[in-house]
């Protein structure tokens, strides 16, 4: 259910900017436009259907943990 | 079609200020009083302080090629493929502390006022306010923010004078008790959430504000006036609900909100004080999705940022479902990782870019030097 209607938000979001786009002859914003509702969709079914997808917060966390810890050493 | 919106130096100060005051309002005042307990206020104070000498440097930056946004300067100083690459993790971090301050909107709903509302729904619906202003455009964004702002104040003077009348001079006592180091830590953590972020202002200023001359001033005084909105709101919160009560909140601003009662029959206000944070906080989000929807345009070299803003905004939903499971893991981010983080963009990037401009300056200067001696030979 819920995949129908973020499938029908998606398809109403590409009805109201490809024409636009496509008018002016604009190939690489159609092709930017795409990719990121596809990734946006992606995410949103992926998560409605409760599939774990990795977490960007938590990559940011591991990659600064190292100056993060530091920092901490030095204000404790 | 971007490079023709202009904003008022007057309207710029206004963003700023409801920029800076943001979320703080409502989350600082407890990580404070845990930090520097009952001198939560002079950690603030401190804060402000050091936040005005950041806003120094800030300007400093955007006065490098005050035609250009961050993500054109630095393509401009760090060269084209460097430059974009940066620009993307800029992006990125923009976004994503997006979607994380609308996890924020629906967390403080769905927590305090509508429990039974599934937080997505109030996610998708303040995202469509944002999307909508973003792709209004700056301009109106701060049209609306010049209209906004009175009753902003309007909210808080009305909310001071209702909660003085509780206010415990005790519940401050001992001052300064707090050692140096609790001080620090408290206000290393108030600026990392108030001026650090205010980075992301830099791709409004000063190339999309029509006296930039002016608005320097107005940077400053956007500043301070937040600083001061949020030294009242951390020492009310001290003063009314005590240190223990407004550690242990998640919210003590709202909760100081409950206190209002005037006469035993203004009672429960809450919500129409809440109205203040919604303010700040939608100007707050709008100006992170319209750094990373700008950024993103001008990275990508085209004219027109406004096609980004529906798929960005699906994005931003998306993500604000999936950046914190839960409230615990937004303190345990918010409290270590943000620090660095936001560390990078707002302190370590405007040296980095103000250094490559001084060395790359006196590198031409060189070149120009020896070239007129080898004329002169």
């Amino acid at each position: 259910m819920a995949v129908i209607g973020i499938l029908a938000i998606a398809g109403i979001i590409a009805m109201a900017e490809v024409p636009r786009l496509r008018r002016k002859g604009h190939k690489k914003e159609l092709w930017v436009f795409m990719l990121l509702l596809l990734l946006g969709t992606g995410i949103s079914i992926a998560e409605s259907l409760s599939v774990k997808v990795p977490n960007p917060i938590d990559g940011i966390a591991y990659l600064y943990k190292p100056i993060n810890d530091f920092i901490q050493g030095i204000l404790k | 079609m971007v490079r023709n919106e202009k904003i008022s130096a007057r309207q710029f100060g206004i963003l700023v200020a409801l920029y800076s005051i943001g979320t703080t309002i409502l989350i600082v005042p407890a990580v404070l009083a845990e930090e520097a307990k009952q001198d939560a206020w002079i950690a603030a104070l401190l804060g402000v302080g050091i936040g005005i000498v950041l806003v120094g440097l800030f300007i400093a930056v955007g006065s490098l090629i005050p035609s250009m946004s961050l993500v054109e300067l630095m393509e401009e100083l760090l060269g084209k493929w460097l430059g974009k690459a940066v620009s993307l993790t800029f992006i990125f971090f923009a976004l994503v502390t997006a979607s994380e301050l609308l996890y924020f909107v629906g967390n403080f709903i769905t927590t305090q006022i509508m429990p039974e509302t599934p937080m997505q729904s109030i996610n998708i619906i303040f995202a469509c306010v944002v999307v909508m202003g973003v792709r209004l455009g700056i301009e109106t964004l701060a049209r609306s923010a010049e209209l906004l702002f009175p009753l902003f104040v309007f909210l808080f003077l009305v909310f001071v004078i209702f909660v003085s009348p509780q206010v415990k001079v005790e519940n401050i006592q001992p001052v300064l008790e707090a050692d140096f180091k609790n001080l620090l830590r408290a206000a290393i953590y108030f600026i990392s959430v108030f001026s650090l972020p205010t980075v992301v202002l830099l791709m409004v200023y000063p190339a999309s504000v029509n006296r930039p001359n002016e608005a320097k001033k107005n940077f400053f005084s956007g500043v301070i006036i937040a600083g001061v909105t949020l030294i009242i709101m951390i020492a009310l919160s001290i003063l009314v609900l005590g240190v223990t009560t407004t550690q242990l909140q998640i919210y003590p601003s709202y909760s100081l909100a409950k206190k209002i009662n005037v006469g035993n029959f203004l009672q429960r206000i809450e919500i129409v004080m809440a109205g203040m944070w919604f303010i700040s906080i939608f100007f707050k989000l709008s100006l992170y999705f319209y750094a990373s929807v700008t950024g993103l345009a001008q990275t990508l070299n085209v004219k027109d940022y406004r096609f980004l803003t529906l798929p960005l905004g699906v994005v931003m939903v998306a993500l604000s479902m999936l950046v914190h499971p839960n409230t615990l893991h937004s303190f345990e981010y918010n409290r270590e990782t943000w620090l660095s983080y936001v560390s990078t963009y707002g302190l370590f990037l405007p040296l980095l870019l103000l250094g490559v401009y001084a060395f790359r300056r006196k590198g031409r200067q060189d070149m120009a030097t020896s070239s007129n001696e080898t004329k002169s030979e």
